[in-house]
């Protein structure tokens, strides 16, 4: 049996490169095209799938704004509720008159639930609100007293 | 026959002298045989879900002596150079380096991990190749029937394939000169997992040294 030591072979080991009896270059071409498509999936990993390691950093930190406190003169402490708001006009500009306006509490206005019946006879005359025939019967109404008096006569 | 006669008949003799390193110098071409022929296997780590294993592993080259050995080992990229995922198994003959091969289904490997970065690798694996070629690791028999190192995101690991996984003592022999190849202290363990249990979750060790 041929047997040679560490030092045997290494000593037996050539200085300069020797030809070998396979293609090389294709071989060394392969690797390199591998290590470059796994650079670009580890890029695109660490782009768009990296997940936040909750191990490291916990829940993100919130930043509550504390309500403002204001005390008066006898003693009485409120909430400043108010939000200091700035008009801005459709250019983007403050517009000055409306500062003062702005301090004002917005109007709340309450939501009333109407209850709106389909008309199930589209071609039907009748409207489909029934406010719309209050507002109907005000102006089609025909008030003969009120033509009798005409404004010619007041005057 | 005279003395004169004799001297010119041994003269006239032509004897082919053997060709030697001192015939011809420069087209001498002393070559080293090695006891095997040995393949060198590269597995190339999967860029796209259709390859399968045997798209992967391909056999690169063969040799019969150390110095086509050496041409080869200078050649190619050494496994600090390849991409993660990569193999290189250097096997004797035309044995496969897969569990399926039927000089590998009864053996088993010795096998350590380097975690982290291991910056003697490209050293170590040499040691390795060194060892095993030059059938210093193996004293009794040809029980070796490779090498294999596997690059990993994490870690390296070279592993050593036995022929068997029962000869305990043979295999204690194999594995203490193996973890020196390795320049592996006390500290450090070298693990025999039997290729039966590979296909296991967690294979335990039947040796660790």
């Amino acid at each position: 049996m041929a047997r040679y030591t560490e030092d045997e072979l290494l000593q037996l080991k050539p200085e300069g490169d020797v030809p070998v009896n396979f293609d090389i270059e294709s071989f060394k071409a392969v690797i390199d095209k591998v290590k470059e498509i796994q650079g670009l999936q580890e890029e695109e990993f660490q782009q768009f799938h990296r997940r936040r390691s909750s191990h490291h950093h916990g829940k993100p930190k919130i930043k509550h704004t504390k309500p403002k406190i204001t005390t008066d003169s006898e003693g009485w402490s409120t909430f400043d509720n108010l939000a200091r708001r700035k008009s801005v006009n459709t250019s983007g500009t403050l517009n000055g008159s409306d500062e003062d306006l702005a301090v004002k509490e917005p109007v709340v206005i309450a939501q009333e639930t109407l209850k709106v019946k389909p008309n199930k006879n589209i071609s039907s005359t009748k409207p489909a609100d029934s406010r719309d025939i209050v507002a109907d019967k005000a102006t089609n109404n025909f008030n003969a007293f009120a033509a009798l008096e005409s404004d010619d006569d007041e005057e | 026959m005279s003395v004169e006669e004799v001297t010119q008949k041994a003269q006239d003799l032509s004897i082919e002298q053997p060709s030697t390193v001192l015939s011809n110098e420069k087209e001498f071409q002393l070559k080293h045989p090695l006891n095997s022929k040995w393949t060198l296997w590269y597995t190339k780590p999967p860029v796209d879900k259709s390859e399968s294993w045997s798209d992967l592993l391909r056999p690169v080259t063969s040799f019969e002596t150390v110095e086509e050995f050496w041409a080869i080992h200078n050649a190619i990229p050494k496994p600090r150079y390849l991409p993660f995922k990569s193999d290189y198994h250097l096997f004797r003959n035309d044995i496969r380096p897969e569990w399926e091969d039927p000089t590998n289904a009864q053996g088993g490997k010795w096998t350590h991990q380097f975690w982290g970065k291991t910056p003697d690798i490209d050293d170590l694996w040499m040691r390795a190749l060194l060892a095993v070629i030059g059938e210093t690791i193996d004293e009794d028999d040809s029980e070796i029937n490779g090498v294999v190192i596997n690059i990993r995101k994490s870690a390296y690991k070279i592993a050593i394939w036995t022929k068997s996984a029962d000869n305990k003592e043979a295999l204690t022999n194999i594995g203490s000169k193996f973890k020196t190849v390795l320049k592996l202290g006390e500290d450090s363990q070298l693990e025999f997992l039997p290729h039966s249990t590979a296909s296991e979750k967690h294979p335990q060790p039947s040796l660790v040294l």
